[in-house]
This record gives structure tokens, sequence and C-alpha cells, in this order.
């Protein structure tokens, strides 16, 4: 497969994506959703293991091991923070602790209510993309991936 | 880590992308190489040394 006809590929399941995401939505059922995903992605791992004018090598695969294990040390300190928090406020309940203050409850019923871990949850999902971007280029930088040299 | 990638480079008269596809890698990793910017893994050290016909220690010396 080349390396465009993969893309294409990509680009593909992602509108299906978003088209099965409709239907979850219409439908009130987040399996189509969930199931759906996860075939795409491994769609589109399984496809790019078929690319064949691609050239990958030793660095260019320790720039994105590298980016990678950074990423996942950043974001797993962050995500389980956001998730201790999260438990303080499930357990404090059940305990017997009386919360300081309510937590409002006026939301409106007909506009969509993700909950605070929720929205938190997906903030943090798109800022885990940008932070690998931010180490991918880092790291590239600094083994030289845009360097030019005379020949 | 020094190495005289470029000056063996030059004598057989290759271009970086040349040796690139002689040894199966891109053309930046010879030029972040040759730049010390990256340190290759043994593996592929020794098939630089091996390509060029000279010991290891002929192409890079560790300092």
């Amino acid at each position: 497969m080349k390396q465009n006809t993969f893309y294409l590929l990509v680009g593909v399941v992602g509108l299906v994506e978003v088209g099965l995401f409709m239907i979850s939505v219409s439908l009130h059922n987040p399996l189509i959703i969930m199931a759906g995903f996860i075939m795409g992605a491994g769609l589109v791992y399984v496809s790019r293991l078929m690319v064949t004018d691609i050239r990958e090598d030793e660095r260019s695969r320790l720039i994105t091991q590298k980016a990678g294990l950074r990423t996942l040390e950043v974001f797993w300190i962050i995500f389980f923070a956001v998730s201790l928090g999260t438990a303080v406020i499930g357990f404090s309940t059940p305990l017997g602790i009386p919360r300081p203050r309510e937590f409002p409850h006026d939301f409106p019923r007909d506009q969509p209510y993700l909950g605070y871990f929720g929205i938190l949850q997906m903030i943090l999902l798109c800022c885990i993309a940008f932070l690998y971007i931010a180490f991918r280029i880092y790291y590239a930088r600094r083994y030289g991936e845009w360097d030019t040299d005379e020949e | 880590m020094k190495n005289k990638i470029k000056v063996y480079r030059a004598m057989r008269d290759l271009t970086q992308e040349a040796l690139a596809q002689e040894l199966k890698v891109t053309r930046q990793t010879i030029l972040a190489i040759e730049k010390g910017k990256y340190d290759p893994s043994l593996e592929l050290a020794f098939k630089i040394a091996r390509f060029f016909g000279v010991p290891i220690e002929e192409i890079f010396t560790y300092e």
C-alpha cells in the first residue's frame, strides 16, 4: 500500500467515525461508537503495517519511543491527580462526610451534561495529543530531523 | 562520540542519500550521525564499518 493511500484510508475512517458518533447519539447507544472506534483504530494500525514506501529506521523509532514515553510520564501523573480528586468527591458522600457547599443542581436537562470529571477528561485527552506533538518536535530537533547539510 | 563517516563518504564519493540506501536508513540518520547529534546503535555502527571495510574503531572514537 502506498503512503498516500494510507492517508486517504485514515481520512475515510475518520469520516466513518463521525458518522458512527452521530448514529450513536441519535440511538442513545454508546456501544456503537465505542466498538466503531476500536475497530477503526485497529484498521489504521493494521494498514500502517502494509505501507511499503515509508522508510523508518532506528533513529525515527527512537524519537517516537522517547516522545511516547515522556508523554506517558507527564500524562499519568496529571490524570492520576485528577482521578484522585474525583475519588475524594465520590467517597466523601458514602462516608457521611458533609460537603463544604452544595454542588449546583440546576443543570439544564435538555443540554448535554458530562459532569465535571467528564469535561476534564476530554480536555486532558486533547492535551495529551498536543503534549505528544510537542515532545515529538523536541526530540526530532534534538536528533537532527530537519537539519540540512551540504553534500 | 566522534566519527569519520563524512571523510570515508567523501573518499568513496558517496552522497548521504546513497549511503543511507546502502545501510537501509534515512538520509537524516546519516546526517544526524555525521553531525554528532545521534549515536548509532552497535548494529548500525558495525554495518557502517563493514560497508567501508574498516574496523569500527577506525570510524567511531569515544571521547
